[in-house]
């Protein structure tokens, strides 16, 4: 067997009962039956069959995913479970909710199914979020609520935040302090929004300053190294990068993914297969195929037109744009298919935060350079233990050796 | 200077089954009949390719595949990891071929990948690739002319000064390793050809590379002016003695 994992985001319901005015989804009061759960299970199990793939990631989102209930969950878990465990594989659950359904009652799926963890989301300052009666405002307390109830059970929760305007506005020192210490969560990530499907509309509200957005973020970047690096709080995408840059095992986001055709797809509670859950509520024109009407999910994959365009985008990026010669190629790629279509109507061009990106990858480089510094140095004090703060002094100034490949 | 097949800068002489660098390469058919304890199968179409992947024969070590990265169904095959015997993947025509090395992305999870890179002009886009994805690289200089020994000085300082680069790069890095460690092999080794019959008077006498070069850049033309590729060797040696000035001063630094 392989080291390759596959990922699915599964959207098992297109509603959702909250009103976020970004949202790139097309809602609609659709849910996945459990009846069809067993044939969905079989065209993925029959997928890692033919793949030679151990694991299969499943990412359970919405519209909101809580709609289902606690128990349509048990029952789909198990059904996905036994299933793969008959013919030798694993599903691994992960669950992404907006938490404004949470209550006691999930308590046990979600230590069951989900490993006692879940996702959710909040920005800051909350303007986009909204409830469909009382507005921003009321979506804060009622999520804040959830959270502290979630926090008080004992689950590990992370969240993603998504910029807009009002982020730049309150700056980095708001925004890190809101997160861990208002919410007190040790987990959360930033995204860089793009107006994707209905949220068209309201473009203009997140076509935010590059040049402004990359000065927030490494701020932010600078603010968690100083407070919350190697204290215990995670913050993606800088943390997975500074394992990048320090030679640790690193899990970057599916945006700089190589080619994130080749890492998952998403499926929607009609069986409609598409590249991720940005395009499978939001671009009919892309659709791979439907799980529950296709002979077999291997065969789509490979056949779908629409799939090829995702395959040969890395390689037309490196003909036609200067990803190439670009030093963070290895970790970018031309970053991700769906920000760049929203903005440019193809995707067939490098992502347009593609600056913003190297902002931060330059940040990552030098953090994780000083990272590196510290390590060796704490390593040799321990060694040498009666070296002299004149020295150490030295050691910092002479830094890593310049050879990139053979050291 | 004419550009050289592929099959010459790779030394292939599948017609006998001589043995190249200690190992044995055969082409398909060959290999369905041989008895060897271990060889390369040379592979040159997505038949061959598909046949030795999906059953592989237990003297099969390693295969070699030519002219087939741009065919996505092979590859498509070899990324299925059932039978995880590993690839050496040839370009020949590296400045047209070196964006369908994102074909190899799924390939390399699932067994071992190693790219060989023909040196021919354009070649830098095809190393520069293979490294961003994290695959290692052979790189056949052949006899290089004025552009193409340019071209080998870029992508040595590539290998020896941009952080991205993670995965060895032969024969800068063997060549390398061997200004800290002196070892016996030569550049024959490090590229695994077999030695061709180069005499090693003329120019090669009074080199001051001989030892490590082995003649290697004599063949197949032994008029070939070696001065550029002198250059070379002096620019990997200079870097490997920063290197030393560096780990020293890493370690003076914080000794009591």
């Amino acid at each position: 067997m392989s080291d390759r994992v596959f990922s699915v985001i599964l959207l098992p319901t297109a509603e959702c009962n909250v009103a976020c005015s970004y949202c790139f989804e097309h809602k609609e009061p659709h849910r996945l039956s459990l009846l069809l759960v067993p044939l969905l299970t079989k065209q993925l199990l029959d997928h890692l069959d033919h793949e030679g793939i151990d694991e299969c990631e499943i990412y359970w989102q919405g519209g909101e995913a809580m709609i289902m209930g606690p128990q349509w969950f048990v029952d789909a878990g198990k059904l996905m479970n036994d299933a793969a465990e008959a013919r030798g594989r694993r599903f691994i659950h992960y669950l992404q909710t907006n938490l404004i359904s949470y209550s006691p009652a999930w308590n046990d799926v979600l230590r069951d199914l989900f490993g006692g963890s879940l996702g959710t989301s909040m920005d800051f300052p909350n303007l986009h979020r909204k409830t469909f009666s009382g507005g921003a405002e009321n979506y804060s307390a009622v999520w804040t609520a959830r959270l502290r109830q979630a926090q008080a059970a004992g689950l590990e929760i992370g969240v993603i935040a998504v910029l807009h305007q009002g982020s730049l506005d309150a700056g980095a020192e708001a925004f890190y302090r809101y997160f861990t210490e208002e919410l007190g969560l040790t987990s959360f990530q930033v995204n860089t929004p793009f107006p994707g499907g209905p949220a068209q509309a309201v473009a203009a509200e997140f076509d935010l300053d590059r040049t402004a957005l990359a000065e927030f973020l490494g701020e932010l970047f600078d603010i968690w190294m100083e407070r919350g690096h190697g204290k215990g709080v995670s913050l993606g995408p800088f943390d997975s990068l500074i394992h990048h840059f320090t030679g640790a095992p690193a899990r970057l986001p599916c945006i700089w993914k190589e080619n994130c055709s080749n890492q998952f797809v998403s499926i929607d509670s009609k069986g409609t297969v598409a590249q991720c859950d940005c395009w499978v509520t939001s671009y009919p024109e892309s659709f791979f195929g439907n799980v529950f009407k296709d002979p077999d999910l291997t065969t789509m994959l490979r056949t779908s037109p629409a799939r090829q365009e995702f395959v040969e985008r890395p390689k037309h990026l490196v003909e036609h744009e200067d990803c190439l010669e670009c030093r963070y190629l290895s970790i970018c790629h031309g970053g991700c298919p769906v920000r760049t279509y929203s903005a440019l109507g193809t995707m067939l061009a490098k992502d347009p935060y593609c600056e913003v990106y190297k902002t931060i990858f330059a940040r990552a480089e030098t953090h994780g350079r000083a990272v590196i510094r510290d390590e060796i140095l704490h390593r040799r004090l321990r060694e040498a233990p009666r070296s002299s703060a004149g020295s150490m002094t030295t050691v910092a100034k002479s830094g890593r050796p310049p050879m990139g490949g053979p050291t | 200077m004419d550009q050289p097949e592929v099959s010459e800068i790779l030394q292939e002489s599948a017609d006998d089954e001589a043995p190249r660098f200690s190992t044995l390469y055969l082409t398909s058919a060959q290999a369905e009949t041989s008895t060897a304890e271990s060889y390369v199968v040379i592979v040159r179409t997505r038949d061959e390719f598909e046949r030795w992947l999906l059953h592989p024969a237990p003297g099969a070590m390693l295969l070699q595949v030519e002219g087939l990265i741009m065919d996505p169904q092979g590859w498509a095959t070899a990324a299925q990891g059932a039978q995880p015997i590993p690839v050496d993947v040839v370009l020949g025509d590296p400045a047209s071929e070196f964006s369908s090395l994102y074909r190899l992305v799924d390939v390399r999870n699932s067994r071992a990948v190693r790219v060989t890179i023909v040196a021919r002009p354009g070649f830098m886009k095809a190393l520069r690739l293979a490294v961003s994805l994290g695959l290692p690289v052979r790189l056949l200089p052949g006899q290089p002319n004025a552009a193409l020994l340019a071209e080998l000085h870029d992508a040595a300082n590539f290998y020896l000064r941009d952080p991205m680069v993670e995965v060895p790069v032969e024969f800068f890095h063997s060549l390398l390793a061997g200004f800290f460690e002196p070892e016996a092999a030569t550049l024959w080794d490090f590229l695994e050809q077999s030695p061709a019959l180069a005499s090693l008077d003329g120019e090669c006498a009074t080199c001051r590379w001989q030892e490590v070069c082995a003649g290697y850049f004599k063949h197949p033309d032994p008029a070939y002016d070696c001065a550029g590729v002198k250059q070379l060797f002096t620019a990997l040696e200079a870097a490997a003695e920063e290197i030393k000035c560096d780990l020293a001063a890493v370690n003076d630094g914080i000794s009591p």
